[in-house]
């Protein structure tokens, strides 16, 4: 006998392999009208592991600490081997996890698959969200350049305005009245140890509640598109004669991932620039505020907002609400029709809503 | 909502969520400062005419650009609008022309001097032009051969010798202005140009000494040394871009095998779905 095929039956004993693949992969039915949206998830959580993994490789050589940061940062992209690639797809990659979650939720909340039961999944999503947007958000400073400072500076600026408690909060984070080192070393510890490990315990959790609940049905395809859950009793969502996990939708994983893997990786090697503007290669200073200083993409459309209320607390407080209601919406709205098509009210105000974000996220590009 | 289902969601989820949900709207950026206050460019950029065009004029100059306003030159207190154009503030409103050289040599030393050692600079008060006649006053753009040619040069004199001057520079200053223009593409991509830039800097400055030197064989011989240096900057800067051109190669490979692999896992999913 091969040593190969008792190492295989030594484990088989032991793991019960066969069984597992049966039940887990091969077993695991999806409903047959599924579709290419589906695998978002799964592109996600590629992109999380690839960010993990330029992290740690980062966190290899830069020094977190003001007066050498920028320059790890300059030597990671000059002096160390494939340092620029590392580094430039830590930065790409960042952005993508924001686009794609984008996706992700907007297909989401079209194929109305945050309904009962599956309120918990997308709270646990929107906090994925949150999470990662603060991720984003912290990372930025880490390079100690212009950009990294001085939007650093006006963004924590934003937590002063609240009343009464705006100044302590504002010290905390910033540990002192201005933005400087101890702020990079609050940044970089939730960075690089209490963000990544909260955004892990929450993909579990939202892993968790997908296989638990089972997957949902698209409404696409379907006769009757109403949701079936009847809200009385816990109740797995099995979808028998439906197509197996393994191998038919790994494969769409699988082919979902090479493909964002061939437009990620376009971006790195010939646009590498596209989220570094000349800012970015300045060291901070202090005492030299740029001219113009933007946000990264994905808070163009909060910054434009800001700027249309007279006053900026009152900006922050509408839009916080705006947050809390999409967080809570599987709670608000209790219809049963998941097809957007059959829900022409929701429908119209979500398109409404991603072309306010369009047009805000364009008007802060260029104004 | 039933109250039943308001009961399903632990109040922990309901507080660390309105947590994350406004210490993610507080992290947006709000609008830039206001610019530097300038009390001579809010009144004279508010006026019409002579008066006003000086603004006009600067704004968009090379001077505009590193911030060098009104006052450095023209002296006077840009924050007190009582006073600004108070002597006793160091006002002096339109300088004589024999002091322009002195005015601009405080920033420009090197140049100064070279300009002083030239027979443009002997001929000061004599009927030489001064820093201004050939540069402008307010309008000012960076400094290039392009201020050397017939039109201007011939207000004072033949442009035969100035031609011939121009003539030794142009290459190198083509040269200088292509390598600043590798320089920028490289640096936008994150390659650290610091010090190609500082040699190439240190190279421009020699070169821009002779442009106020009249002796034309000088002139020759010096742009020929710069050149050679410059070259050797130029070869360093075609060996990144040799670099940055075989990335783009390999990223190309990269992203062809992905697509190829997205190709053969989409087709391997229709033959499992046929079958």
């Amino acid at each position: 006998m091969k040593i190969s095929k008792k190492t295989y039956d030594w484990l088989e004993t032991r793991l019960g392999i066969e069984e597992l693949i049966g039940k887990s992969l091969k077993g695991y039915l999806l409903p047959r009208n599924i579709n290419f949206w589906y695998s978002m998830g799964s592109i996600l959580l590629f992109i999380f592991a690839l960010q993990g993994i330029t992290g740690i490789l980062l966190l290899i050589y830069y020094v977190p600490d003001a007066e050498k940061a920028f320059n790890s940062v300059k030597a990671i992209m000059n002096e160390i081997p494939f340092g620029w690639f590392i580094r430039t797809c830590h930065v790409i990659g960042a952005s993508s996890m924001v686009f794609f979650l984008l996706l992700h939720m907007l297909s989401v909340l079209f194929m109305g698959s945050y309904k009962s039961p599956r309120e918990l999944n997308w709270l646990s999503g929107f906090m994925l969200f949150t999470l990662v947007l603060a991720i984003s958000l912290t990372g930025y400073l880490l390079p100690w350049s212009q950009l990294s400072f001085w939007a650093t500076t006006v963004a924590t600026n934003s937590v002063g305005t609240i009343p009464l408690i705006g100044d302590f909060l504002l010290e905390f984070l910033r540990g002192g009245k201005l933005v400087g080192p101890p702020t990079l070393g609050r940044f970089f510890a939730l960075h690089v140890a209490v963000l990544p490990v909260t955004i892990a315990v929450f993909v579990m959790i939202h892993l968790f509640l997908v296989k638990r609940i089972g997957i949902s049905t698209p409404p696409f395809g379907l006769d009757d598109t109403k949701n079936r859950w009847d809200d009385g009793k816990f109740r797995y969502e099995d979808h028998p004669g439906g197509i197996p996990f393994f191998p038919h939708y790994l494969l769409q994983d699988l082919t979902s991932i090479a493909l964002y893997l061939a437009i990620f990786v376009f971006f790195v090697f010939f646009t590498p620039s596209l989220f570094f503007p000349a800012d970015a290669f300045i060291p901070a200073d202090s005492l030299r505020t740029p001219a113009h200083i933007k946000p990264e993409w994905y808070f163009l459309a909060n910054y434009q907002a800001l700027k249309l209320f007279p006053n900026e607390f009152i900006g922050i407080i509408v839009q916080a609400l705006a947050m809390t209601f999409i967080a809570f919406l599987p709670f608000l709205d209790r219809g049963k029709e998941k097809h957007p098509l059959k829900r022409p009210v929701f429908t119209a105000c979500a398109i409404g809503g991603i072309l306010i974000f369009l047009a805000l996220t364009i008007w802060g590009h260029y104004s | 909502m039933t109250k039943r289902n308001q009961m399903k969601i632990p109040t922990s989820i309901f507080a660390l969520m309105s947590f994350l949900a406004c210490t993610l709207v507080l992290a947006f950026p709000a609008p830039a400062a206001s610019q530097t206050q300038n009390v001579c460019i809010q009144c004279h950029g508010s006026l019409e005419g002579r008066l006003g065009k000086p603004v006009q004029q600067w704004q968009g100059s090379i001077h505009e650009q590193d911030g060098v306003t009104c006052n450095e030159c023209h002296g006077g207190d840009p924050k007190d609008a009582v006073n600004a154009m108070s002597p006793a503030r160091g006002f002096i409103g339109v300088p004589e022309e024999k002091d322009i050289p002195g005015i601009c040599g405080r920033c420009h030393i090197g140049v100064n001097r070279d300009y002083l050692a030239s027979a443009h600079g002997k001929a000061l008060g004599k009927g030489g032009p001064s820093c201004v006649t050939c540069h402008g006053n307010h309008a000012i753009n960076r400094a290039s051969l392009a201020l050397i040619n017939e039109r201007s040069c011939s207000r004072c004199h033949s442009y035969e010798r100035a031609g011939e001057l121009k003539d030794a520079m142009v290459k190198t200053e083509t040269l200088i202005t292509t390598m600043e223009d590798k320089i920028d593409t490289i640096r936008k991509g994150g390659t650290d140009t610091e010090p190609l830039e500082k040699a190439l800097f240190s190279a421009r400055n020699q070169f821009h000494t002779l442009f106020h030197d009249v002796d034309v064989k000088k002139v020759q011989n010096e742009s020929a040394r710069i050149n050679r240096d410059l070259g050797k900057i130029d070869a360093s800067l075609e060996a990144i871009l040799k670099k940055l051109h075989e990335r783009r190669i390999a990223g190309a490979i990269a992203v062809g095998s992905a697509l190829l692999a997205a190709l053969i896992l989409y087709l391997l999913r229709k033959t499992y779905e046929k079958n």
